[in-house]
Formats: structure tokens, sequence, C-alpha cells
């Protein structure tokens, strides 16, 4: 048995770190020209981690792409599931030899990473290797705010995604109702839903419905809330930290949620990602509030939607009291401190997140750009037009109403807050009112 | 003895150990490593804490209905499988097929089959006149949906255990039996049944060992909703740890959770030792 005191054993702990130090710190320390960009006879190896829906993707057809241009840099890519994605990165950039060289972070996770000192400040660490051309102000604010914290930029916007309204052009036909514009409010869309619960293949019964969004128990369902409190002029925190969400508007816009059970299939309740998506893609809903790069395969690619090109429409999601909603949900580009190479990091970085790089995503890997020039410039195809215009009104419109989740180390943990409790109100286990009660009273208790 | 008391160590001590450790500390995650010793304090959060004794309940209620259901119905498949008849061997080793799907594909499948909206479950109850049912969206059924999704993976583990110990009885105590008139029920009652007994017993505490573990298809299939209907401590505990970054008091009630798995599977145990004794 150990005679060690807690104190005592810390004291060893701390100890034992401290002789640590410098063997994990030579084999840190990165050669002072940030390790070179590789030669044909000693490439450099490069080791990323992304979101596994996407990291294949990435990996044939985006790198072999940036190996025309920087073929000494060869990339593996680490497809993460994201319920894991989180915990293995920080487990892994917190060891003394971390395997990622450089990780995909989604929207509100660089804080938590970033309170570890285990990233490096781009702007600073890598403003040797940045190329001349590369335009920091050309990005639009909110994209590049995502992996921002403490006013230190952690890393760069590669896939940018914000929830927008799909809709189904030929129901709202059949529905006799006009075509949803941006001006579109959530008491005309609430007042039109029912109309949309319809029968729109002739078969005398009903077999497509208004909509169907995420509603089951899961951390992103209550970013589509979120969505509609921020448009209503609702915020989740104060600028102390405390919750700020249980008031009538936060009460109002979570029963205007919950209502929307009305309008959406059997079995919504339990709806994800997956399940959402399948029944637009099938003709199945009206409408959808769904992350925007899932377009491509929606509106376009036979292989994965019964709709066509013509019949889809997207936009931001509807009006309320103080603005469109929306909400911001981008995948950041950022380099571990402890890589040895990270020049070629941020070489890589710097060309997925430029104008080439973004151009050749959008239209190749359906990862959508964040820069001024690449939105304004006309698109590789004519179905990314309308996408491009509405990304630009998105960011503007998450900009202006702060539409993300909290920018904090303990973002996770007010989310899964979140998840419980507007879960229990979508469920019908809690009204609205007890629901944003328990979880207000939960997110002040996390000392925020 | 050295070897194997230094891989015990090392695999089973080390691990309990240190969330014993963390459970008494607050847990800096920069460095992942209990950084203040806070006592008793995350054992009074967790055990004065709502929702760990909703998911325990959650968990009971699972237990309730998962273990008599399997143990039932494994033992009955069993003793059919156990009569003489032709291509037994076929469905005995079809029978090993739900074992060894992986949870995640379990759960993705049964979603499939039961979705409201294009799950053949939901077809063919139609075409009788039932429903449509939405089986992870009402509170009730989702559980029973967790319970039959459980019981389809693990119930021919125990008709596997069953069917070797019907094999083992030894067969001139029914042969006496039938010589003396005992018709099938009499022989089931009275020979069957009390030789079964420590079969039964031991079937039990195994199932019950894997079964107080689940999380992995509540996780596939309903995310511990709606609600909180499906929500079993395991999932609960998860979520706190790497959801909510609560790993300190998550640790408490792994601690606490573990104590009371303990409790009662000596109680089994102790049971199952008494129920030997007695037949």
């Amino acid at each position: 048995m150990s005679h060690l005191t807690p104190v005592t054993r810390r004291t060893a702990l701390a100890a034992a770190a401290a002789l640590s130090v410098p063997a994990a710190a030579r084999a840190a320390v990165a050669p002072t020209d940030g390790g070179g960009l590789g030669t044909a006879e000693a490439p450099i190896a490069l080791r990323m981690n992304a979101n596994d829906a996407f990291a294949k993707m990435w990996q044939t057809v985006l790198i072999p792409e940036f190996n025309k241009k920087f073929p000494h840099i060869h990339v593996t890519i680490d497809g993460l599931p994201y319920s894991e994605h989180l915990t293995k990165t920080l487990l892994d950039l917190t060891g003394a030899t971390p395997a990622y060289d450089l990780i995909c972070n989604d929207d509100p996770w660089t804080p938590q990473i970033a309170q570890t000192g285990a990233l490096l400040d781009l702007k600073k660490d890598c403003a040797a290797w940045t190329d001349a051309d590369f335009d920091w102000n050309d990005f639009y604010a909110a994209p590049l705010a995502a992996s921002e914290w403490k006013g230190v930029q952690y890393g760069v916007p590669l896939r940018s995604n914000m929830l927008l309204m799909f809709y189904n052009r030929t129901h709202y036909k059949k529905a006799g109702l006009p075509e949803p514009t941006p001006q579109l409010t959530w008491a005309e869309y609430m007042a039109q839903a029912p109309k949309l619960v319809q029968d729109v293949k002739g078969e005398g019964k009903v077999n497509a419905w208004a909509v169907s969004t995420y509603f089951a128990r899961d951390q992103l369902t209550p970013t589509i809330w979120q969505a509609i409190l921020n448009a209503n002029g609702g915020r989740l925190l104060d600028k102390d930290g405390k919750a700020a969400f249980n008031t009538p508007v936060g009460v109002a816009t979570l029963q205007t949620f919950v209502d929307l059970l009305k309008y959406a299939p059997p079995g919504a309740k339990s709806h994800v990602f997956n399940e959402e998506l399948t029944a637009f893609r099938q003709g199945q809903l009206a409408t959808m509030f769904m992350w925007g790069s899932v377009f491509r395969g929606t509106a376009i690619d036979p292989a994965s939607t019964t709709l066509k090109p013509d019949e889809v429409g997207v936009q931001v999601m509807p009006v309320g009291s103080a603005s469109a909603g929306t909400h911001r949900g981008i995948w950041s580009g950022e380099i571990s401190r402890k890589t040895k190479y990270p020049r070629a990091a941020w070489t890589l970085l710097q060309w997925m997140s430029s104008k080439d790089g973004e151009r050749f995503a959008s239209a190749n890997v359906g990862s959508f750009p964040a820069r001024r020039s690449t939105l304004a410039s006309k698109p590789e195809f004519p179905w990314l037009a309308p996408v491009f215009a509405t990304l630009a009104q998105s960011y503007e419109v998450a900009q202006k109403g702060e539409m993300w989740r909290p920018r904090l180390a303990k973002s996770d943990a007010v989310q899964q807050v979140l998840a419980d409790e507007v879960a229990r109100a979508t469920s019908g286990e809690i009204s609205p009112a007890d629901a944003l009660k328990n979880a207000a009273g939960r997110i002040d208790k996390l000392r925020l | 003895m050295a070897p194997a008391f230094l891989i015990l160590l090392a695999v089973l001590a080390y691990p309990i150990l240190y969330t014993v450790e963390i459970s008494f500390s607050e847990l800096d995650l920069a460095t992942f490593l209990p950084s203040e010793w806070v006592g008793w304090d995350n054992y009074e959060t967790v055990l004065t804490d709502e929702r760990f004794w909703h998911s325990l309940k959650v968990t009971g209620i699972y237990l309730a209905f998962a273990m008599p259901l399997q143990m039932v119905l494994g033992f009955a498949i069993a003793f059919l499988v156990n009569a003489e008849w032709r291509g037994r061997g076929l469905i005995r080793a079809l029978f090993l097929i739900p074992m060894v799907v992986a949870p995640v594909v379990a759960g993705g499948l049964w979603r499939m089959m039961l979705d409201p909206l294009w799950g053949i479950t939901n077809y063919l109850l139609g075409l009788l006149g039932v429903g449509p049912l939405d089986w992870f969206g009402d509170a009730t059924l989702a559980m029973a949906t967790i319970v039959l999704i459980d019981t389809w993976r693990w119930t021919p583990f125990v008709t596997l255990i069953a069917t070797a110990g019907l094999l083992s009885l030894p067969q001139d105590v029914f042969e006496a039996a039938e010589i003396d008139g005992a018709n099938w029920w009499v022989m089931l009652r009275h020979i069957t049944l009390p030789l079964l007994v420590p079969i039964i017993a031991a079937a039990f505490v195994v199932r019950w060992l894997g079964a107080v573990k689940m999380f992995d298809i509540v996780l596939a299939s309903t995310l511990g909703g709606p609600g909180r209907a499906t929500n079993v401590i395991n999932l609960f505990i998860y979520q706190e740890a790497f959801r909510g970054l609560k790993f300190a008091e998550s640790a408490a009630m792994s601690v606490v959770v573990l104590i009371i798995t303990m409790v009662l599977t000596a109680i089994f145990l102790r049971a199952s030792r008494q129920l030997e004794a007695r037949y």
C-alpha cells in the first residue's frame, strides 16, 4: 500500500512530469526552418484527423490535388467518428508524442483544446511561412472566428457549414403555397405547415410531411432551437457565462421547435441527421433544417437522391423578430504545437483554405468556402450559385446574431445539458418552460 | 505467480484504482491528471443528483424485463433444440449469429427495421391493421425496443449454456422415470428443472454481468431517449464524462455502480449456492 498522501502523490507526479519535460521537449521542438517542405529523397509525412464523414474524400480527392503543388508532403488523414472526435484529439494532443501534426476541429472545440496549450498561434508562430498573398481579411468574419479564442487565431476554416432551410418546390406547388423566400417568417412558416402535410403521390393518404430535423436526444438537436432563439433576439449565455435563455422568448421559441413535431413524419422524435436527410431525399418532406454541405447529395447526385436539381431550394432559416436564422458549424484546420513539421502543416492548411483550394473543394468534395472572393466568384457549376449566395447571407446573419455554440472550454458540457432538457421537452416529458428552467440551473452550476 | 499477478495488477487493479483516485479528486482537463484532493465531494454531488438515480431506475427497469425474458426464452429454445429433429445442428449454428453481430450494427439494423417510415416491421403490422407504432419515439415502446434488441442478441447465449446443461443431464434418471410412468410435465417439474438449477443459476449470473453493462445498443438506437426514457446508467456516465467533461463525478458514479454490481452479484452467487444445496 502506498504511504503517499494525495498531496505528496501529486508532488511526485509533478516531479516525474518535470523530469520528463526535457526529453519530450527535445522530441517536440521543431527545427528553426519549420521542418521544411520535404524533398524527393526525404519527403515529409504529416498525419491529420478529420470527421469520418469526409476524411476519406479529402484523402482520395483533395490531397492528390495538393500534392500536384507540394509533391514531397505526404498526408495521411484519419477519419474519426464524431462522438469520439474531441476526446481522441484532446488525449492525443496532450500526450508527450502526439500522433497528429494537424487536427480538424468542429466549431465549438477550439477553446477546449487551445486551453491546454497544444495548438500553434497561426498568425504569430507561423508568420514566417505565411504566403504573401494569403489574405486573412478575405475570410468572412463568422467562419474565421470559429477557430479564434481569446484573441489568438488557432485555425483556418476548411469546411464551412451553416444550418439552412432546404425546401421541395414540388411540395409547395402541390399545396398551393408560394415558394419560400429568405423573408419567410416563423409565423408564416408555422401557418403554412399544416398544408404541407399532404398526399403528394395520389395514394389517398398522407405520404409527405412539412418538416423534419434533429429532434432526438443529440447534442446537435438544440442548435435548431438556438437558431430560432437567436432569430428572435434571444441569447444562450450572458457576458458572465450565465444562462440567458430562460426567458419568455426562450420558452416561446422552444415551444415553436416542439410544435414542429406536429407536422413531422411518424417517428420524427427519434430523428437525427440521417433520418431527416433520407426522408427529404426520398421526397417525403417539404422542408428540412440541415447543414448546407448536404446540398450536392440532396439535389444533384442521383446516386443519393430521388429529387431533381430544380426541385430543391435552399435559403436561410425563417425570420424571427430580430433577423433570419442560421447556426454556424465550421470545421477548422489547426496545428499541433508538438509537430516536427509546422511549416509543412501550415502549407497544407494555407492551400486548403486558399481561394484555389476552396474552389477545388467546393466543386469536388462538397466542402464550402469561407472566403468573400470565392463566394463572390462565378462557381464551377451552376448549381453552386444559389448555395454560394445563401452561404454568404448566412455568414452575415450568423455574425450579426452571434449564432454559434458557446465559445468556452466547457462548450460541450453546455450542449449536453441543452440536449438533455430539450429532448425532454420534445418527448413531452416536461414542458418547454420546465426544460429551460432545468437547463439554466444546470448550466449555472457548471461555473463557466 | 509473479507474472500473472503483475498482469492482473496492470489490466484490472490499475484502472480501478485510478478511477477511485479520480473520484476523490478534481481532474485537470489540460493534463488529464488529478489536480486537487476533494474528499467525498464528488460522491456527495452524485448521490444528490436526481438524474443519477433516474438512470439507475431506468437500468433496473431494463434488467427487470430483459433478464427473465432472456432466461425463459433461452432455456425454452434449448429444450426445443435439444429434441431430436432434422436440421437442429443448422439451427444451433444460426442461433449464434446475433451474438457475433457488432452492437452498433445491430442497433442500426433494428433502427431500420423498426423505422415508422421505411421499416418492414410497421409495414407487416400495418397489413394486420396494427400501428403505425413509434418504436423509438414513444417512451414505453422505446424501452421495450431496447429489451427486444438485447433479447435478440443475447438469448442465443443463454440457449447455448442451457443446451450444454441439458446434454450433460444423466439419461438413466429420465429412463427410470419413463418406466415409472412419468409424463413430460412431471419429468420437467421434478427432474429436469431441479437438475438444471446450477446451470440456470450460473447462466443468470453470467448474463447479469453482461446485461448490467448495457450501453452500446442504447447508444446506437435511442441515444437514451425519447427524453431520458432509455438513459441507462452506463450511457449516463459516458455522457457526463465525455460530453459534460465531468470526469471526476463520472468516476465517482462508476465506483458507486461497481459497488452496487458487486453487492448484487454476491447476493446472486449466494442464492445460487443455496439453490444448488437445496436441490
